[in-house]
């Protein structure tokens, strides 16, 4: 046997990498499952530091062990695959993905690990949507005393989905995420288009106009979201639609906020003018957990996108390259499907 | 990816439909429709959503993997019908009527 270019047997690659992909060495490596092991580590130890509010620092040392375990493992993960050139995509060898690309399919399971935990979120926001009392229901029932908080789900529609201003912000969201979907996939389809069938500075700029496109509309997106949380806005007076000056305000500054056991919605007065006083720790919660995690995947995805319009921009992108714009428009569609969930169930509902 | 839909790009026509769709969604809202009229609508034009964003703007239709990946995509159903069905719907006192052995607290967590 002789050495190969990278210097170590071409049959026995080394564990610490890089992978022998010359010669088409299997993408195998414990690393994924040791740096599993660190987040396990980490996770049950950041438990325990915090603990029904009390702190316990003697913890705190093995909560950096298994921080130090998941960068060791992601280094050496990373240090396996550093001579991939980007031009050679490693496929699948055993069933049931023979020859499919093992990043397209890593990318999938990837994504069905991300199913559950919405799955997780939506089952948790069932159970409490349907098994606390609606706010406007306990009212209805004068089933109430004023002064004495009542524990009842106050879902979010009832302030973003009172008028169409309110909810102005969520349907544009819901808009701009499927304009993005569609301008990912546009970026993919001129990456595509085969060698000399375009001129390639034409394919240049199509591509990182509409990977420009769409980090325009993630940041649009989480700009909004920002507004309905805690800014609010001003819809000047529209003569000809007979529309009033006035402020639509955040849901910071209408009280809907994680820790308010002290909720009162201008809706929630009877005719002897007494007001009710609700606890909506649970559904303002769920509400912000849940759309929360949703818009920092949003987050994760601009980031992603800023790299990829700048590489677009350097004139990376060929056919042979596209993989990279494909497996981030999976993840990019999974963000917008997961919206097309959230949107109806927690903004309009 | 090269299918059509009606004879027009499949990217296209997914597009505007999706627009259509999301547009109904408001509406409903908009209207003075029942709230349990409301949540059927919001759910029916839910589905055909998910379905039209999976199928063609991730290839899970009309691609040469697309049916392996739509295995691999279907794979976590069983474990969402549990969640869904038997937490989210079903159980009863599921907030506070859990067994000791998964409450907070249990194993000093």
């Amino acid at each position: 046997m002789s050495d190969d270019y990278y210097g170590h047997d071409e049959d026995h690659p080394s564990p610490w990498g890089p992978h022998d992909w010359d010669h088409g060495a299997p993408h195998n490596s414990w690393f994924p499952v040791i740096m599993a092991i660190g987040i396990g580590i980490f996770l049950l130890m950041f438990a325990r530091v915090f603990s029904f509010g009390e702190y316990d620092f003697s913890y705190l040392p093995m909560v950096f062990v298994g921080l130090a375990v998941v960068a060791a493992a992601m280094i050496v993960w990373w240090r396996q695959d550093m001579s991939f050139d980007g031009t050679y995509e490693p496929r699948s060898s055993g069933a049931p993905f023979k020859s499919i690309q093992i990043r397209k399919v890593g990318t999938w399971v990837f994504l069905m690990s991300e199913m559950m935990i919405f799955t997780a979120l939506f089952s948790t926001y069932m159970r409490y949507r349907f098994g606390i009392p609606r706010c406007d229901t306990v009212f209805e029932s004068g089933d109430w005393v004023e002064g004495t908080a009542v524990t009842c789900f106050e879902p979010a529609s009832h302030l973003i989905a009172s008028s169409w201003w309110h909810i102005a912000p969520g349907a544009t969201n819901t808009f701009a995420l499927i304009i993005s979907s569609f301008t990912i996939v546009q970026a993919l389809r001129w990456a595509h288009k085969p060698e000399g069938s375009v001129d390639e500075e034409v394919r240049r700029k199509r591509i990182y106009r509409y990977l420009g496109a769409t980090w325009c509309l993630a940041a649009l997106f989480l700009t909004l979201k920002m507004i309905e949380w805690f800014i609010g806005f001003h819809v000047p007076e529209i003569g000809f639609l007979g529309l009033q000056e006035h402020e639509i305000p955040s849901l910071y500054s209408e009280g809907y906020l994680i820790n308010n056991d002290h909720y009162q919605h201008h809706d929630y007065i009877d005719e002897t003018g007494a007001h009710m006083m609700a606890n909506i720790r649970v559904s303002a919660t769920m509400f912000y957990v849940t759309t929360g995690t949703h818009g920092f995947h949003v987050l994760g995805g601009l980031v992603g996108l800023t790299y990829l319009t700048y590489k677009a921009w350097t004139g990376a992108y060929t056919p042979q390259s596209a993989v990279s714009i494909e497996y981030f428009g999976l993840y990019w569609h999974f963000v917008d499907l997961i919206w097309v969930l959230v949107f109806p169930f927690f903004y309009l509902y | 990816m090269s299918n059509t839909i009606f004879g027009k790009d499949a990217y296209w026509m997914n597009f505007f439909g999706l627009m259509i769709l999301t547009a109904i969604e408001v509406g409903a809202v908009g209207s003075d429709l029942s709230r349990d009229t409301t949540l059927t609508v919001l759910s029916v034009v839910a589905v055909p959503k998910l379905l039209m964003i999976a199928a063609i703007f991730m290839h899970l239709w009309g691609s040469e993997d697309s049916r392996i990946l739509t295995l691999t995509a279907l794979f976590p159903a069983f474990f969402i019908i549990v969640m869904v069905l038997f937490i989210g719907l079903t159980h009863p006192d599921g907030a506070t009527g859990l067994p000791a052995w998964c409450r907070p607290g249990t194993y000093g967590l």
